[in-house]
């Protein structure tokens, strides 16, 4: 134990300030927990490598978390990985249960936190060789089953399939980058556009743009007639006051079942964060007993997109420690901390830096506990912000996503276009009568899944490759099989049912 | 990951462009002197990269010898070409390395001629670690087996990034390949990946026979006992002896300076032709915009040869596996010049 001598009140003040620090940038639309990490990351140099560590990792953990905030009170996902969220977080939020909703979302994301680090301690390096299993073809395919729940999701299969296609084929324009093996050559646009499209849109002023700002776009229409974004939303001793750990109870399945799916897809490297919430929140479509609710405000979607988004961090953890591979775009940047201390990460990393990977369990054990108190009590007085007139407040939302979306990428205008552009696309989809959350979904997910699926393609030379590469990609089939067969069901009961309600 | 290489950070550039603004009009204005806030860009996104790694110690110390404010930012390539296109104040600077012109010579989109476009300053470090290596347990046993093996008609799968750096050791490979066994050179095939986890990864999945790595990231994986999947082995390092020889005695990790002088030449040849062997040392640049002051050119160089003098830098250099190799703006760019020529026509022979 002798690490325990290099923790000092210092190292838990930062671990805990970086968890504050990163739940205020993920709840700001535009501001990611990869960015908290990023602007930090130089400051590793002065603290050293433990205390950076510890305030690296609450960054990271309190990122991830705070995404949260304005994916339940505004339907915005603060980071690309809360969109599952605002499914069911801003109905209940729209029902007055905007607290509620975020104490369920803090607990399941203490839980999946919890459970993440757990395994990542006990299990980092077996699960690393189980990972490298993982070729292009298993990766494509855990990507379709993301996809999959597009047709659950959709209200009309055939609108939301097309929806979802529309959203992939958004996430094709750009180049097919030769940071991912591909030729770098631009398709999908006219020369003139090039110089703003290279790399195509940037996923978060989409994101923002098409649940942000479109929203505002809506309500506009509606005028303002109330004052208040939400008079019903109750605080104190209102409705929402009602929260107990009842809610939990029967989800227990879903809890842990979530928690184990982020944390397995951030295990795995090159499926991005977005894929484990999506998953997640999938599986428990089809899994459990009732998810009739699921979409239109029920706990249990927000279980298991939240316990799935904080379990990745653990997750994206395990390959970044056992294999010198990051797992997200978060761990890409952490991974720099260690570079920058001329610390090796690797296969070897764990067995010869035993106390540096002391340090780091504690430090990420700490945050998700200090991201829990902050949170829990802290709600009451987030959950305010809807209160604040919509006059004031959309004015500002506004210049927070334009301000976001301007920073995401080192203050590039076009994304502030792309953010008006994705607003006004959003609005429109909506009212010609088209699914924003397949779309969107297609869009994060796409690119992925044409890099891994040409590439499977390369190195096989043919289509057989994606059933008969290894049992893996055979259980996989399984479940998109059943993912795609049970939402048929669900659509032809409900089909039915509407059947006989217009008889009766 | 689609989303490492977009959502990437930023909030430093707003509260940075606020004082950019600022910084800009109250500095005093003095003629060819670097002045206010300076953003140094480079060629890729990631911070745990060499080329972050090697930036942040050289901003670091020109900004502390010059006192001034200065940040590296890691944009990627066609970003940080184009950001450094529309500042010719000299308050956007660039790092990077041969990818500016290899990248132009494999003809890749978003590349141009670094020495029409822009001024190539002075050469900073050397990062002596690009390396080829093949499972632990692979029947190639030297990189003379693998050009053996293809000049024999057995494919060999060479897993690299194209149109770079990764590439360039693959093109020389298959120009020897063209030389010692003319004909058989397309018995190497290129298999085209990104990441240095998809490298690896096709190793581990036996869809490459050779991957282009580097002794940062892939020393560990050469202390793993032979029958785990992951094991691998050095058979070639690109650089000159000569730049390893400079590199600690310890090495990198648990291998010596002396283990990795057995993988560079003349220990490992691959010929060009007229008994030259073919090296390549990936090394670090400044490039700045075309319009900007010579006297920032200048005062940069004086700076960085004071620096230099010094004699600090070079051990921070070393201890992070850096090899110093500071050249005045001039010199740099006539050396990379004569650099890019030579490889200019191990691209085009092979074509």
């Amino acid at each position: 134990m002798e690490f325990l001598s290099l923790l000092d009140i210092t190292f838990f003040l930062l671990a805990g300030f970086g968890a504050l620090i990163g739940i205020i940038f993920g709840a700001i639309p535009g501001m990611t927990a990869t960015m908290a990490v990023a602007v930090c990351l130089p400051l590793t140099y002065a603290l050293g490598l433990n205390h950076g560590l510890a305030l690296l990792l609450g960054l990271y953990v309190g990122g991830i978390s705070g995404g949260m905030v304005p994916a339940v009170l505004l339907n915005i996902p603060g980071t690309p990985s809360s969109i599952t969220t605002t499914f069911d977080g801003y109905p209940m939020a729209q029902k007055g249960e905007g607290e509620k909703a975020l104490r369920v979302c803090v607990i399941a994301s203490l839980v999946g936190g919890l459970i993440s680090a757990a395994v990542l301690f006990l299990f980092a390096p077996l699960l690393a060789d189980f990972s490298i299993k993982f070729s292009y073809v298993e990766k494509f395919l855990i990507i379709l089953l993301a996809l999959t729940v597009i047709a659950s999701l959709s209200s009309n299969m055939l609108i939301g399939i097309f929806s979802g296609v529309i959203g992939i084929w958004l996430s094709l324009i750009g180049d097919y980058s030769i940071s991912d093996g591909g030729n770098g050559k631009t398709r999908l646009m006219f020369d003139f556009m090039e110089p703003f499209l290279f790399e195509g849109f940037s996923l978060l002023p989409v994101l923002i743009g098409i649940f942000g700002i479109s929203t505002i776009l809506l309500e506009a229409e509606k005028g303002v007639k109330s004052g208040l974004t939400n008079e019903r939303v109750r605080i104190g001793k209102g409705v929402s006051a009602n929260f107990s750990l009842s809610i939990f109870k029967g989800r227990l399945t879903n809890l842990v079942r979530s928690s184990f799916i982020g944390t397995f897809v951030g295990m795995l490297p090159g499926v991005g964060g977005s894929a484990a919430s999506v998953l997640a929140y999938t599986q428990e479509k089809n899994l459990a007993k009732d998810s009739s609710q699921m979409g239109k405000g029920a706990p249990q979607g927000l279980i298991a997109s939240e316990s799935a988004n904080n379990a990745l961090t653990g997750g994206a953890l395990i390959p970044l420690l056992s294999l010198g591979i990051p797992g997200d775009s978060t761990t890409a940047v952490l991974i720099g901390a260690f570079t920058l201390q001329g610390i090796q990460v690797g296969p070897l990393f764990i067995p010869e830096n035993t106390e540096t990977w002391y340090v780091m369990m504690t430090a990420l054990v700490f945050a998700n506990f200090v991201m829990f108190f902050l949170m829990f009590y802290a709600i009451k007085y987030i959950a305010k912000v809807v209160l604040v007139p919509k006059h004031i407040l959309f004015p500002i939302i506004v210049m927070m996503c334009v301000v976001g979306a301007y920073a995401i990428n080192y203050g590039i205008m076009f994304d502030v276009w792309t953010l008006l552009i994705f607003g006004i696309l959003g609005y429109l989809i909506q009212k010609v009568g088209l699914e924003v959350a397949p779309l969107i979904i297609g869009f994060i997910l796409g690119s992925q899944a044409e890099i891994y699926f040409v590439k499977s393609l390369e190195s096989a030379g043919t289509l057989s490759i994606f059933f008969t590469k290894s049992p893996i990609a055979g259980v996989l089939w399984l479940l998109i099989l059943a993912s795609v067969m049970f939402s048929l069901m669900m659509s032809l009961k409900s089909r039915a049912k509407r059947r006989q309600e217009l008889l009766g | 990951m689609t989303i490492s290489k977009k959502t990437f950070i930023g909030l430093g550039s707003v509260a940075m462009m606020a004082s950019l603004t600022f910084g800009a009009g109250i500095a005093q204005a003095q003629d060819g002197q670097l002045r206010g806030n300076i953003r140094v860009v480079i060629g890729s996104t990631s911070t745990g990269g060499d080329t972050y790694q090697n930036s942040s110690i050289v901003v670091d110390k020109l900004a502390e010898h010059l006192d001034l404010n200065m940040k590296v930012d890691a944009v990627g390539a066609s970003s940080a070409f184009r950001t450094l296109d529309r500042d010719s104040r000299g308050n956007t600077l660039m790092i990077f390395h041969d990818q500016s012109y290899l990248g132009h010579l494999y003809g890749v989109q978003g590349y141009s001629d670094i020495f029409e476009e822009y001024t190539v300053g002075p050469t900073v470090a050397i990062n002596p670690g690009n390396a080829y290596l093949v499972p632990k347990n692979s029947p190639y046993e030297t990189l003379d087996d693998i050009i053996a093996a293809a000049g024999n008609g057995e494919t060999v799968r060479v897993a690299i990034q194209p149109g770079g750096v990764s590439e360039i050791g693959f093109s020389a490979l298959k120009n020897a390949i063209a030389i010692e066994h003319p004909g058989m050179e397309d018995n190497l095939v290129a298999v085209n990946t990104g990441s240095q986890a998809d490298k690896n990864q096709q190793l581990f999945d036996g869809q490459a026979d050779v991957i282009n790595g580097t002794v940062q990231a892939n020393e560990q994986f050469t202390r793993l006992p032979e029958d785990d999947q992951k094991a691998m082995r050095f058979v070639w390092l690109t650089a000159r002896q000569d730049t390893i020889e400079q590199a600690p005695e310890e090495g990198l990790g648990q291998t010596s300076r002396e283990q990795l002088l057995e993988y560079v030449e003349p220990n490992v040849h691959v010929t060009m032709g007229d008994d030259e062997t073919f090296t390549f040392d990936k090394e670090f640049f400044f490039l700045y915009n075309k319009d900007m002051d010579p006297g920032i050119v200048a005062q940069i160089d004086e700076a960085l040869a004071e620096i230099y003098a010094e004699g600090e830098i070079q051990e921070v250099q070393k201890n992070a596996f850096f090899i110093p190799n500071f050249k005045p703006s001039g010199e740099a760019s006539e050396y990379l010049y004569e650099k890019m020529s030579r490889y200019e026509e191990i691209i085009e022979s092979i074509k």
